[in-house]
């Protein structure tokens, strides 16, 4: 044992240099950092996709995305369609596989998962760092899926995040960019799927002595049960990408319906991880909130066990509603009855978290600081997003509403507006702890009003577009929309505004780099992260921290 | 822009700029989808009322200024529990709703049973009830039995066939529908930009029509929003649906999976006539004459007034 | 604090070059592969050398990194709390792989139960799967394909695997009983039988009635139980690198969790097996009157 201490003794006293400390890391803070900044560019990249759809459809017709692309009049039409649909396609990837998920699971888990369960590092310390290069890699694949050709109009895959065949086989899509987009998601796939084990086994084998699990903070919850979710989910989904490869290259009929296969097959493997994979997305962002809303108001979270199971059940209850996506492909009745009855139960756990924050809220003597300026507007435009995907939930509607506009702002409610907004405000609660500086708070809160106004320009129309009609992954729509799509376009104006305001809080803080302090909120910060320095040490406990009856959460 | 929408027939249903809800209902699908959907939307509005007021009230209520002293309670047994159950019953309420609007209209019906149901509660004199009745479905178009359609999805336009109409060599009446103007050309044809076809699919009013869906490349899905249905069409599957359109006019609707390069070019286009129309239609179209029996059915929504579902909007 | 004494026992792994450059290698595989399926960068269809070179890498990268973990844990820093973790991970890592049959699962039992059913309007009102159970399956292999009598290579396939489970089994407990002849002896046949079941199962696959392209029941049944097959060769492998390095002096009757490993993942392999022989060669067979 001896022999381990010395040589552990050695690792710890010097930082490893610029190169091996970024290329080779083992250390989960400076992972941690590799993931937001990678999240960062991917998020730029897929918010300038955003862009061009907003873009092109603030005005009936096609005017803008043929400046993009090659050839003149009808054939630079032609290939502006396909491009409109592999950047709508790319969008939805990108945000949800390079920018949602390496943010709040490989950032912020990363980061703070160890540190609030008084752990040293990830149990896998080498193998969180291939996490973090698999999903690199799946980026650049990625990009590269975007520069080949796909269709006949064009570079790159066209057919949307869910990668329905036939479209997605060779019937619509024989260029090599689908080939390579599979394998970027079994990439990203296996990425995730080795981040999940080592999340699980850290927080279930690496708890700071006297932390039980149901001691155990919030976000660490939040990113178990999403790890759980990933580890069962992700390998149905490579499983089907599988499928779709052999079916495209060496001539399987698994989705072939000419050879007797169904690609209604494929849309039940997608969705069974699909539906999860929404989860996992809006998890851990659920965690985040508890503690800014507990922190700001000063008060323990109200009903921690019940915020923990509720986690839980929705995790759970998130495996067997995968197919409310699919109310218009011919199922019988009777199992769309049950996908209606099971998707509204998760109403009931969520609500417990609304219900749960509100309350911690009460009674507290509430900071209107910028963290907390984004958790209340998270809990309020997720509500929103919630109740509209009740509405969803109801066969009978979704037959009028399934792939119109009305989904569209659905899951932008719960993605753009809660899960990113759970990031941003993750990012505001926690960047003093991560970078050891300041950021400004007016800018911090210029930033999150402006983002508050523009996404509601930008989303709530889509309602009205939805209940009108107007349809998913349309480059142009019938006069009649021109109004809403209009707005919504503004409403991106204003949300671009946002971004350069970030950018520039980002830069000032870099610039004037106010030295941070251990705990810059006071006695609402409860949790084991605040005891440290700030940054933390490049290895923090090397003591373990006892945790005593009350603390933890 | 304005142009081309009033270059259509006045009562099209169709989109609207600045709507803020669903197109008006012309079938009994529609509406009931309209009444759930109006009921459910209460909900949610007042639950989103509701969470927003309390976030309000503890904003002003207990903010630093407000109040200076946390309270550090962090249990109660009542509330929680109220907040789970309310919720469910709330769901329970939603959902005694949803299941009969769904089987509604996700249901094929069975015609004799209604003609034979209908008959019934009008011999025995019940007329209140045979009112009910009739409000749901419709004994007098369930004793004519089905209009037959399939609609073929392919890249990108559909294709119609009528099994029921045939020619004297025994070939159903089929037909390709494609759109009559494609991005922003609204110069020489008629119709909504977007939305028009050449031929469209055309129906009798007060019909049961069974509808069938298929695609022949990739999926395609087949919908008209003042219908209420929307039914997907995948290759190598025969997917169905019904409705019963009791007023004569001209629907719209558009390809509502993505299928590749023109998916947003691909409108469905209906149009419900009255019996004689429809037999005329129909003629003409068996005849080869596909201009002539696309006039015949041209005027047809100025020409007569809305019915039923109208009279409720 | 940073210059405190460790006070704890886990494994704060140095710094790396194996993740990067293994993401590196997965990088050049996947584009490699699509050269090779497709064509890629203006490189013709069939060219096999980006491939190998990118599957070359990733061998090279994971046995540089095994090696670098068995010296670490000979080194001492596989400590109890360590070795728990490395178990988790392990469960957790055959958890995924459970999913990851699932879906070829779920899509034969698809196809299977719904082969008929698919095509034709109302199909399953008028087909009613819950009453029917598993009569169903006759339809499936759809009419004109010759499957496989599960009772003969088949049958013996299931016996040669169980066998390896036990003699599996026996290294293990050998081993822990420090009988390091008695492991290596249970080992390695374990392997000889490991190889035995794929030679069959190749053998097997020369002669089936039905190709992987252009049937779905050749689809389904070569997916899943290929892919089965990978996951022997895998697992066989693993135990040969258990065999040398119990020829080599590794490993303990305390501390063989490399070892341990191979068992479970070789149990695992053996009970997806049971699944396949019972649901891809049994079932249809008997559906089918035998
Ligand atoms: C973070 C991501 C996220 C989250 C959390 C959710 C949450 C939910 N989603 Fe959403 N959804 C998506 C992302 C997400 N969704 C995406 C990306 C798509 C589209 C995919 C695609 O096709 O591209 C989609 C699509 C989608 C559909 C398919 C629509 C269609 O294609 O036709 C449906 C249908 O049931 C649905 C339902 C729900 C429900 C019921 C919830 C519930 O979990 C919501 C629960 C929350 C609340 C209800 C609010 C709070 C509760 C209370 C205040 C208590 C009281 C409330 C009641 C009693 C109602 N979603
Ligand atoms: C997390 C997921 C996510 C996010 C954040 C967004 C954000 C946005 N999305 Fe969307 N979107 C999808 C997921 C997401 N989207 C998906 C899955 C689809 C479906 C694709 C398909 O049909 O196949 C879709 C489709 C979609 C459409 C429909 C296209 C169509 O059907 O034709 C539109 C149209 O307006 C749209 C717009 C936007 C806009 C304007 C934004 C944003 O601009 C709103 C503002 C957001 C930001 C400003 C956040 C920027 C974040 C960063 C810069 C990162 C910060 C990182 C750190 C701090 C570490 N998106
Ligand atoms: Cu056809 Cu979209
Ligand atoms: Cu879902």
């Amino acid at each position: 044992m001896d022999e381990v201490a010395l040589d552990h003794h050695d690792a710890h006293d010097h930082k490893p240099g610029f190169f091996k400390r970024w290329l080779f890391s083992t250390n989960h803070k400076d992972i941690g950092t590799l993931y937001l900044i990678f999240a960062l560019i991917a998020g730029i990249v897929g918010y300038t996709l955003s862009g061009l759809i907003r873009w092109e459809l603030a005005e009936p017709g096609i005017g803008v995305l043929t400046q993009f692309v090659a050839g003149e009049g009808d054939v630079a039409i032609q290939n502006a369609k396909h491009f409109y649909n592999a950047v709508i396609t790319y969008h939805g990837l990108i945000m949800i596989f390079f920018m949602v998920m390496p943010a709040l699971i490989g950032g912020f888990g990363n980061w703070f998962v160890p540190l609030m369960i008084g752990a040293p590092d990830m149990a896998f310390p080498r193998m969180n760092n291939i996490s973090f290069w698999l999903t690199a890699a799946a980026f650049v694949l990625a990009c590269v899926s975007m520069m080949v050709p796909g269709g006949s109009a064009g570079n790159g895959f066209a057919g949307g995040w869910v990668l329905y065949p036939p479209l997605s086989s060779t019937t619509g899509h024989p260029g090599p960019a689908m080939d390579v987009l599979i394998l970027s998601l079994h990439t990203a796939g296996i990425a995730s799927i080795l981040g999940a084990i080592n999340f699980i086994v850290t927080i279930l084998n690496m708890r700071a002595p006297g932390m039980t699990l149901h001691k155990m903070p919030l976000f660490a919850w939040g990113v178990l049960v999403t790890a759980v979710l990933l580890l069962l989910s992700l390998p149905v989904l490579a499983a089907a990408l599988t499928m779709l490869l052999t079916d495209r290259n060496f001539g399987s009929q698994f989705f072939n319906p000419a050879g007797g296969g169904d690609p209604v097959m494929f849309q039940h493997l997608f969705w069974f991880f699909g539906h999860p994979e929404v989860y996992i997305m809006i998890l851990p962002a659920f965690g985040i909130i508890s503690h800014i809303v507990s922190t700001f108001s000063k008060k323990p979270i109200f009903g921690y066990l019940g915020m923990a199971y509720a986690m839980v059940s929705i995790g759970v209850i998130g495996f067997v509603v995968w197919a409310h996506h699919m109310y218009t492909v011919g199922m019988n009745v009777d199992l769309k009855a049950y996908f209606v009855a099971a998707t509204m139960v998760i109403a009931v756990p969520t609500g417990i978290k609304i219900f749960s924050w509100i309350a911690t809220m009460w009674g507290g003597s509430i900071e209107f600081k910028v963290p907390m300026l984004w958790a209340i507007g998270f809990i309020f435009l997720f509500t929103v997003g919630g109740v509209t995907g009740v509405v969803l939930a109801n066969a009978g509607i979704d037959h009028a509403l399934h792939d119109t506009y009305y989904v569209v702002a659905h899951f932008h409610y719960v993605l753009s507006l809660g899960a990113v907004f759970g990031l941003f405000a993750g990012w505001y609660y926690w960047f003093e702890k991560m970078f050891g500086i300041k950021y400004n708070g007016f800018i911090g809160g210029l930033h999150f009003w402006l983002m508050f106004i523009g996404s509601n320009v930008l989303f709530f129309p889509q309602h009205f577009l939805g209940l009108q009609g107007m349809p998913r992954r349309y480059i142009d729509y019938a006069d009649g929309f021109a109004t809403w799509h209009h707005v919504s376009s503004i409403g991106y104006a204003i949300t671009l505004v946002a971004t350069l305001v970030f950018f520039v809080g980002l830069a000032e803080a870099l610039i004037r780099r106010r030295k941070g302090v251990a705990n810059p909120w006071g006695e609402g910060a409860t949790t084991l992260e605040w005891t440290l320095s700030s940054p933390p040490p490049f290895h923090q406990y090397n003591e373990l921290p006892h945790v005593t009856a009350k603390g933890g959460h | 822009m304005c142009a081309a929408i009033l270059a259509g027939p006045a009562l099209a249903e169709q989109p609207q700029n600045g709507a803020l809800g669903m197109q008006p209902a012309a079938t009994r699908i529609a509406e009931r989808i309209h009444q759930f959907h109006g009921f459910v939307l209460v909900i949610i509005t007042i639950i989103t009322i509701f969470v927003l007021g309390l976030l309000l009230w503890v904003i002003i209520r207990h903010n630093k200024k407000a109040n200076p002293q946390p309270r550090k309670f962090s249990h109660n047994t009542l509330v929680e529990v109220v907040w789970t159950v309310v919720p469910a019953l709330i769901l329970v309420a939603i959902a005694s709703q949803s299941f009969p609007n769904l089987f509604y209209q996700d249901v094929v019906p069975n015609l004799e049973q209604i003609t034979s149901k209908g008959k019934q509660l009008q011999a025995d004199g019940k007329t209140a009830a045979y009112n009910r009745y009739t409000k749901n479905y419709f004994p007098e178009a369930a004793e004519k039995g089905f209009v037959n359609i399939k609609a073929q999805g392919n890249q990108w336009n559909w294709t119609y066939t009528y099994p029921d109409i045939v020619d004297d060599a025994g070939y159903p009446l089929e037909f390709v529908s494609n759109p009559l103007q494609v991005g922003l050309s609204t110069d020489s044809k008629v119709g909504p930009r977007n939305l028009a076809v050449d031929y469209p699919m055309v129906i009798p009013v007060g019909r049961y029509v069974r509808y069938y869906t298929a695609a022949a490349d990739v999926i395609h899905s087949w919908t008209v929003p003042a219908f209420g249905v929307k039914t997907d069409a995948i290759p190598g599957r025969l997917n169905e649906g019904w409705f019963l359109v009791d007023r004569p006019g001209v629907y719209y609707g558009q390809c509502s999976e993505l299928c590749g390069v023109n998916h947003a070019y691909m409108p469905i286009e209906v149009r419900v006539v009255s019996e004689e129309e429809y037999a005329r239609w129909a003629e003409l179209m068996l005849a080869g004459d596909y201009d002539a029996a696309a006039a015949s059915v041209r005027q047809v929504a100025s020409t007569e007034q809305a019915t039923k579902f109208a009279a409720k909007q | 604090m940073a210059h405190d004494e460790v006070k704890h026992d886990y494994h704060l792994v140095n710094p790396s070059p194996w993740p990067l450059l293994g993401s590196m290698s997965v990088v050049v595989t996947a584009l490699g592969g699509v050269t090779f399926m497709k064509g890629l960068f203006g490189l013709e269809k069939g060219t096999w050398w980006l491939l190998a070179l990118g599957l070359a890498m990733v061998a090279w990268v994971m046995f540089g990194w095994w090696r670098e973990v068995i010296k670490e844990g000979r080194h001492g820093d596989h400590t109890p709390v360590v070795m728990i973790g490395l178990r988790y991970g392990m469960i957790l890592f055959i958890a995924s792989e459970v999913m990851f049959f699932a879906g070829w699962f779920w899509s034969f039992f698809e196809f299977a139960i719904f082969n008929s059913a698919r095509v034709g309007p109302n199909w399953d009102a008028a087909n009613p799967l819950f009453a029917e159970g598993l009569s169903r399956f006759r339809d499936w292999p759809p009419v004109g394909v010759e499957t496989f009598d599960p009772f003969h290579l088949p049958l013996m396939n299931t016996l040669i695997l169980l066998l390896s489970g036990t003699t599996v089994t026996w290294a293990h407990h050998a081993l822990q009983h420090d009988d390091r002849s008695g492991a290596k002896l249970g080992l390695l046949l374990t392997i000889l039988l490991g190889m035995m079941f794929t030679c069959l199962q190749v053998f097997e696959y020369q002669h089936a009635q039905f190709t992987f392209d252009g049937t779905l029941y050749g689809s389904a049944f070569f997916m899943a139980t290929g892919f089965h097959g990978a996951h022997v060769v895998i697992g066989t492998l693993f135990l040969i690198v258990c065999l040398l390095r119990l020829m080599a002096g590794n490993m303990s009757a305390e501390k063989h969790l490399g070892f341990e490993f191979a068992a479970w993942y070789w149990h695992f392999v053996d009970v997806v097996w049971i699944f396949l022989f019972a649901f891809v060669y049994v079932v249809p067979f008997l559906a089918h009157g035998g």
